[in-house]
């Protein structure tokens, strides 16, 4: 069984992304358990002191379903089986952690397809994953 | 009140603020849409009406307030640290405490954690609104204007901005470091001290460092929790029950 993670944003690429990875699964000989993974940023500043744990916890929980809706009705769609996952922190370090506890064989994961300069002007959480990670990553451009 | 409306200062000024207050507004934005969340509906829209209407005169009150008090030697100092430490903040990591009480089932207590958080967390951007504007009403009031509708509609616009964009985030505790500098060399105490009196050069020098300095110092604070392997906990907020069924060719309900 091969164990894959993909990390999803919510974004247009996340939704091209499902669609390839659609086709792609269907190509392989081996049965895939499919961990799909949001990760909400966490609140900024003094939020915190004025609500509590468990309304910032159903917040998170709420916008992680938001995000994860369009790529979740396409695996329906094509009737692959996954589970989903949301948590809260830094995406990077969040993903790559998930997959080391999960003992994921790889993360399957599209970029935003910024250039050199702007991802390095703009952060781009493919390119930290790829840092962390000690498991193979495979980019969907 | 400028009447040079050409003049490039008036506008970078109001970029100042217009970017100060996107990095500031996002916090005090999602207290007011969570605040009132788990009320019923009729109450909800009451308690962000009611709660952003006392949010704005709070906030108009506060900018006057401030700006009275900043023309007294000494407080541009004392403000100018505190913006500097607002800025370092800015950039600090991010850990979620959630120290408050969940008293928001009623349409007081929703209202009520509105107004003390607005009043809390508005301070940083009055504060950084009066600053940038350095005395000239015209950009006080669109700084107001543009924070208001920023507070009340822009909670997840400005939260998904600024996660997109993280450098927005740099670029604004920059900029509250520059705006801390330049309040620093134009306190009336330096002005009438002739000894103290900063020279010409230092009115451009000053914010400069001080915006470097904040993005160094920031950078410096948020690189280390990662230096240190400090990996925080993988916690899953998706509810077992939530899962999609083992196959779910026969549950395509939806």
């Amino acid at each position: 069984m091969l164990k894959l993670l993909v990390p999803v944003d919510g974004s247009e690429n996340s939704v091209r992304l499902a669609n390839y990875l659609v086709k792609w699964l269907g190509r392989l000989a081996e049965p895939v358990e499919l961990h799909l993974l949001n990760v909400q940023p966490s609140l900024h500043g003094d939020v915190g002191l004025f609500l509590s744990r468990e309304q910032m916890r159903d917040y998170h929980h709420d916008e992680g379903i938001k995000a994860l809706q369009a790529v979740r009705d396409i695996f329906d769609a094509a009737g692959i089986v996954y589970t989903f996952h949301i948590s809260v922190g830094d995406p990077p370090v969040l993903i790559v952690r998930f997959a080391h506890d999960q003992q994921c064989d790889q993360i399957v994961m599209g970029t935003r397809g910024l250039g050199q300069f702007a991802s390095l002007l703009l952060g781009s959480v493919a390119t930290k994953v790829i840092q962390l990670s000690d498991i193979p990553v495979m980019l969907i451009k | 009140m400028s009447t040079l409306t050409l003049d490039p200062v008036f506008w970078v000024s109001l970029g100042q603020i217009m970017l100060v207050n996107i990095v500031l507004s996002g916090d005090n934005a999602v207290v007011i849409a969570l605040a009132a969340r788990s009320l019923p509906d009729a109450q909800r829209q009451k308690a962000v009406v009611w709660g952003s209407v006392a949010a704005i005169v709070m906030r108009v009150v506060l900018t006057i307030v401030a700006l009275e008090m900043l023309k007294l030697p000494y407080l541009k100092l004392a403000g100018s640290g505190l913006l500097f430490w607002i800025a370092l903040k800015l950039l600090a990591p991010e850990d979620e405490h959630g120290e408050g009480l969940d008293n928001h089932n009623t349409l007081l207590g929703a209202i009520r954690t509105i107004l003390i958080a607005d009043l809390v967390m508005s301070l940083d951007n009055v504060l950084a609104v009066a600053a940038a504007a350095k005395g000239d009403n015209l950009l006080l009031m669109l700084g107001l204007g543009i924070s208001i509708p920023l507070v009340i509609f822009g909670s997840t616009v400005i939260l998904r901005l600024m996660d997109r964009f993280p450098v927005i985030i740099t670029l604004g505790a920059a900029i509250l470091g520059y705006v801390a500098g330049e309040m620093l060399v134009t306190d009336p105490v330096l002005q009438t001290w002739p000894l103290l009196a900063p020279a010409e050069w230092l009115h451009t020098a000053l914010p400069l460092t001080a915006a470097a300095l904040v993005v160094v110092l920031g950078k410096w604070v948020m690189g280390r929790p990662a230096a240190e392997g400090a990996v925080p906990e993988f916690v899953d907020l998706a509810r077992e029950d939530e899962q999609p069924r083992r196959n779910p060719r026969s549950a395509k309900e939806k």
